[in-house]
């Protein structure tokens, strides 16, 4: 008889609160009913309120893994991708959230981890082990991520320049990135409202990307980073970024 | 009368065993505060030890009112709180096994499992000895529809081994809540687990001598497993003495305590293969300087069928009570 085969969860070991910051957590029976209630709602809720109307979705790939990036206006974005996701396709994903807007306090981690299923990315800290643990898993256990490379919600309305992080997960594997364009997001909910206006939103998926060829350093990160910027741009109709603008001194 | 089953202060310590057993367990917790701290203050114990001492002192000091408390307010309420126990159990052998991964076995076990509680509430004991088998037959289906047949006898065998030690062994500790006596009863039994842990430890530490299983838990002696079978037999016999008087022979407290020391240790070294197999130190890392809470009650998972069966076929527990107080008319 051979042996069986048992996986202890990655996150074994850690206390209560590591766990809710880990990046290896994975939510058992109880994990799955807080985001099974929380995003059904969101699912009547984008529905009902916002009326959200979804264009390309043949794009997503039939299987996990793959990353889904967008431009980021509102805290509907994330609400407005996961529920274009069939049921079993949000199941595995994981939106990335900024750690010291949703992990730091107790509460608001339990939330993020419980009913979001949110993994932490600490934005002016992150360590080069954290983005390898995040690289890992998303190929391993066949996630799918939800990512703002811009890393904050635009305060002009204006789309900004997405940041290299997204590159340091994909570049030189076939996993594939969905550009995703987000409109109404801005007029629904800028970031100077408390409560959304029920407003129409529309997310628009465009053809997926892959880098397999590109090199996984900085290099092959920034060029992933545009590339992937210029397809949201282009599925918003927006016009091309032209060079950055010089560093103030 | 289901009131009563859930707030009945008048009857916390209407037994003097119970006023005695939670009196003891709070002066030794408060002894042991003192010891520490005159230790600490002689610079006899390093500030390494000092601080894993008091954080094991602090665990016990929450692990005791969270026994205690339920077990004090009313027969409903301790069995709720076996029931949370028993959830809370599974839910790290689900965790370390990789079981977490089959929500429909995971179901079946955790509906399993509230079915018992909820037998025991109702006091249906025809109802809770039909869960056995119905439970095993409802965790066997439960994948079965997924038409993934690879796997299957392990997350079903795992499914099954959950839902009988943490459902139906930890629930008779729940289901013993319908005796009149079950106060001092329970507390008996959780504080005879505690008691043979405790003299296995220190015997084995004073006495030493060969190990007793050293491939599944290398620190065990075989002077402390005699050690604990021996305070365990002297702290039932003379408790179950208070609480039933000449109902049982000396003789038959004698082995009750034997029976629980037995069981007590035959559950901790259970726990040391399961952890073992899967090549992990602790289950989780829930109570500080304990690690998961089955690190904690895993002793309790063998000790509390036995107990039950042994009591029951000597004087029966709940007999004139009256049964089925929700699904009766």
């Amino acid at each position: 008889m051979e042996d069986w085969r048992f996986k202890p969860a990655a996150d074994l070991g850690l206390t209560p609160a590591q766990r809710l910051r880990s990046l290896q957590r994975e939510a058992g029976l109880p994990g799955a009913i807080g985001q099974a209630l929380w995003w059904n709602a969101m699912r009547l809720y984008a529905a009902a309120v916002h009326r959200v109307r979804v264009e390309g979705r043949e794009h997503l790939p039939a299987e996990p893994p793959f990353v889904l990036v967008a431009n980021h206006a509102s805290h509907l974005d994330t609400i407005v991708l996961m529920t274009s996701l069939t049921r079993a396709q949000s199941r595995r994903a994981f939106p990335l959230a900024a750690g010291d807007t949703f992990f730091d306090a107790g509460l608001s981690a339990a939330f993020a981890a419980g009913a979001l299923n949110a993994l932490p990315v600490w934005r002016s800290r992150t360590r080069r082990q954290e983005i390898d643990a995040l690289r890992a898993r998303l190929a391993d256990d066949r996630c799918i991520f939800i990512l703002f490379p811009e890393g904050t919600r635009t305060r002009s309305g204006e789309m900004g320049a997405f940041k290299p992080g997204l590159g340091a997960l994909v570049a030189g594997s076939e996993i594939p990135v969905v550009p995703a364009y987000l409109d109404g997001c801005w007029r629904a909910l800028p970031p100077q409202r408390k409560l959304p206006r029920p407003l129409p939103i529309a997310v628009r998926f465009g053809p997926a990307l892959r880098f397999a060829d590109r090199a996984n350093d900085k290099d092959g990160w920034h060029a992933v980073a545009a590339a992937s910027e210029a397809a949201v741009r282009t599925l918003g109709g927006l016009a091309p970024r032209g060079p950055a603008p010089p560093a103030a001194s | 009368m289901i009131a009563s089953r859930f707030w009945d202060f008048a009857g916390a310590f209407a037994h003097p065993v119970t006023a005695v057993l939670v009196g003891g367990a709070v002066a030794v917790i408060v002894a042991a505060s003192l010891v520490i701290f005159v230790l600490a203050r002689a610079r006899k114990v390093g500030p390494a030890l000092e601080k894993e001492l008091w954080l094991r002192t602090f665990s016990w000091a929450l692990i005791v009112p969270a026994i205690v408390v339920p077990v004090l307010i009313g027969p409903a309420w301790a069995i709720l709180a076996v029931g949370a126990l028993g959830l809370l159990c599974y839910q790290e052998y689900a965790r370390a096994t990789g079981l977490f991964r089959e929500p429909a076995v995971s179901v079946a076990v955790v509906a399993g499992i509230l079915f018992l509680v909820f037998a025991a509430l109702d006091h249906w004991y025809g109802f809770f000895v039909a869960l056995f088998p119905l439970g095993v037959v409802v965790i066997a289906i439960a994948s079965i529809p997924q038409d993934r047949p690879e796997h299957y006898i392990q997350r079903t065998a795992l499914g099954v081994f959950a839902f009988l030690l943490f459902g139906v062994g930890l629930g008779h500790l729940g289901f013993i809540a319908n005796d009149p006596l079950y106060r001092p009863v329970i507390l008996m039994i959780v504080f005879a687990v505690a008691v043979s842990d405790v003299s296995a430890f220190t015997t084995g530490k004073l006495i030493g001598g060969p190990k007793l299983l050293p491939a599944t838990s290398p620190n065990k002696t075989i002077s402390g497993s005699l050690g604990a079978l021996a305070a365990a037999t002297v702290f039932v016999s003379l408790t179950a003495g208070a609480i039933y008087g000449d109902a049982l022979a000396l003789w038959q407290r004698a082995l009750l305590g034997l029976l629980i020391g037995a069981c007590a240790q035959l559950g901790d070294l259970m726990l040391s293969s399961i952890k073992r197999d899967l090549h992990i130190k602790d289950m989780g890392a829930v109570i500080p300087g304990h690690g998961g809470v089955l690190d904690r009650f895993n002793s309790l998972l063998l000790v509390s069928p036995a107990v039950f069966h042994y009591v029951h076929y000597l004087i029966g527990f709940g007999e004139a009570q009256p049964i089925r107080l929700i699904t009766g008319s």
